[in-house]
């Protein structure tokens, strides 16, 4: 019997996950999936069980953790400190909004064979394209936030005698923290993407490696159990950051 | 407070030209006009939001003993409402921990007790009012600007906020120069009124003492004998104003 109400819609989404994946293991046991393309499910898990059994996943999560994360913690510090002092010194908004609106119209991934170039091909090159995707982000949240920060905010702590510094204090990075808070998901998942792709392009570690090193050898079940390990990772990830915002956003 | 010549410009005509007036000591002076007028300028002015094209402003207080209530509240929606009214006090450099215990105080006085760890979002409007209150009051303020405060708020909140305010300038002696469209407000709570002509180049046309005595009760006062006679004289040359500029036009 099918539980009613929106309380239980968890359990329901969780019901149609366990069909498909019931109805693609038959597909699969009954011939009418190539396994060479689409593998069953149960060999997905095998790989992905694999993986953590003979523990030689954890140097790969290990490369890709750090390259994802420090792209991202050096973006959202370079994102912030530049869209801040851009959007308050007009001269310097001159000098960086053009460069920033150039790296915001390209792809910026096609940014990674050069950064292998200049940096190599160990940590520093995902580093450098997780924290470029990140950055730019960032900076025109952050900007753009603080040229719409409510003018009614900053006359109220002028006029109860606040200072330039005070402002910043109690009005711009209040503000800041609120408009990164609210990207830190899209800026997670970008960190990701630059840290992956990263490793696509040259690497000999890392997520991203594990997966072109499976499509080069058509092992389709490894690449599932890469792709669902990722996507694993992301939403964890993803829930830290919700908690996070939620906390910190808790006035909103 | 006085105001002498005050012409302030965004740019193109004058909004405000000589434009003069005094608030005396403990005295509640009220301005009103035609919108457009730049009633809410010559307060951005007096603060100091806005620069005059000339005129002077003199005071003998300093910038801390001069607040200002906007129509908004512009409480900053990420501090509790004791951290909000806190506020100017740590940024006159009150140590933090007693300003925390005045903001306290303050709320508490202000019928506030038990919502210090609130945040604006989570009050009513009359609350958030109640707390620019207190953050202004906190500061010991000697005058209090008011941009048409009162006119956001539904008609019983209103009329119990403004009693509180009247009670608490009273006690304390602090001389207010309030904005207001409403000339029954104006009125009741006013030692003077000053009418604004219709902007642009607006400047004040006429001063109205208000002959009601104090300590006075907002609500009653609308029944003073003083009361309409004075409504109805500045109603017409209110309307007269405004007919006479749209003759112009």
């Amino acid at each position: 019997m099918m539980l009613p109400g929106p309380r239980y819609a968890w359990l329901r989404q969780l019901a149609a996950v366990a069909v498909l994946l019931a109805v693609w293991e038959a597909a699969g046991r009954a011939d009418m999936l190539n396994p060479m393309y689409v593998p069953n499910p149960s060999r997905i898990g095998a790989a992905l069980v694999d993986l953590f059994a003979d523990g030689r996943i954890w140097p790969h999560l290990d490369a890709t953790f750090t390259a994802a994360l420090g792209g991202l913690a050096l973006g959202i510090a370079v994102g912030i400190i530049l869209g801040v002092v851009a959007a308050l010194v007009p001269a310097i908004a001159e000098l960086i909004e053009p460069v920033m609106s150039v790296l915001n119209a390209i792809p910026r991934v096609i940014l990674a064979p050069l950064f292998v170039i200049w940096l190599g091909i160990g940590l520093a090159s995902k580093v450098a394209l997780s924290f470029i995707l990140v950055a730019v982000l960032i900076f025109f949240t952050v900007f753009n936030g603080i040229r719409q920060v409510d003018r009614r905010l900053v006359e109220r702590v002028i006029t109860l005698g606040g200072s330039r510094w005070s402002l910043v204090r109690h009005v711009y990075l209040p503000s800041v923290a609120a408009w990164v808070l609210g990207n830190l998901k899209i800026a997670v998942g970008f960190a990701f993407t630059g840290a992956c792709v990263g490793e696509f392009v040259a690497a000999t570690r890392g997520l991203g490696y594990l997966l072109s090193f499976a499509q080069s050898t058509y092992n389709a079940a490894l690449m599932f159990a890469l792709i669902l390990l990722i996507l694993v990772v992301v939403l964890l990830i993803f829930a830290i950051a919700g908690r996070l915002e939620k906390y910190l956003l808790r006035w909103n | 407070m006085r105001v002498s010549d005050l012409t302030i410009s965004y740019g193109g005509e004058p909004v405000l030209e000589g434009a003069s007036l005094t608030v005396g000591d403990g005295r509640f002076v009220s301005l009103v006009g035609p919108s457009g007028s730049g009633k809410s300028s010559l307060l951005r002015a007096v603060i100091g939001l806005q620069r005059p094209l000339s005129g002077t402003i003199e005071t003998k207080l300093a910038r801390s003993q001069i607040g200002i209530l906007f129509q908004d509240d512009a409480l900053l929606p990420w501090k509790t409402a004791r951290d909000n009214v806190a506020l100017g006090l740590s940024l006159n450099g009150m140590e933090r921990g007693k300003a925390l215990a005045e903001a306290e105080a303050w709320l508490e006085r202000l019928d506030l007790a038990g919502f210090g760890d609130r945040f604006p979002r989570h009050l009513s409007g009359g609350q958030r009012k109640r707390v620019a209150l207190a953050q202004v009051l906190a500061m010991k303020p000697e005058l209090i600007l008011m941009d048409e405060p009162f006119a956001s708020l539904d008609a019983i909140v209103g009329a119990r906020i403004v009693k509180d305010v009247v009670a608490l300038v009273e006690g304390q002696g602090i001389s207010v120069l309030l904005v207001t469209h409403d000339l029954e407000e104006a009125i009741s709570l006013s030692d003077e009124v000053c009418l604004l002509s219709q902007g642009p180049r607006a400047h004040i046309i006429q001063h109205y003492a208000v002959p009601i005595p104090r300590p006075r009760d907002p609500i009653h006062s609308r029944t003073h004998p003083a009361f309409a006679p004075l409504y109805e004289r500045l109603w017409a040359d209110l309307s007269r104003e405004v007919d006479h500029r749209a003759e112009a036009a």
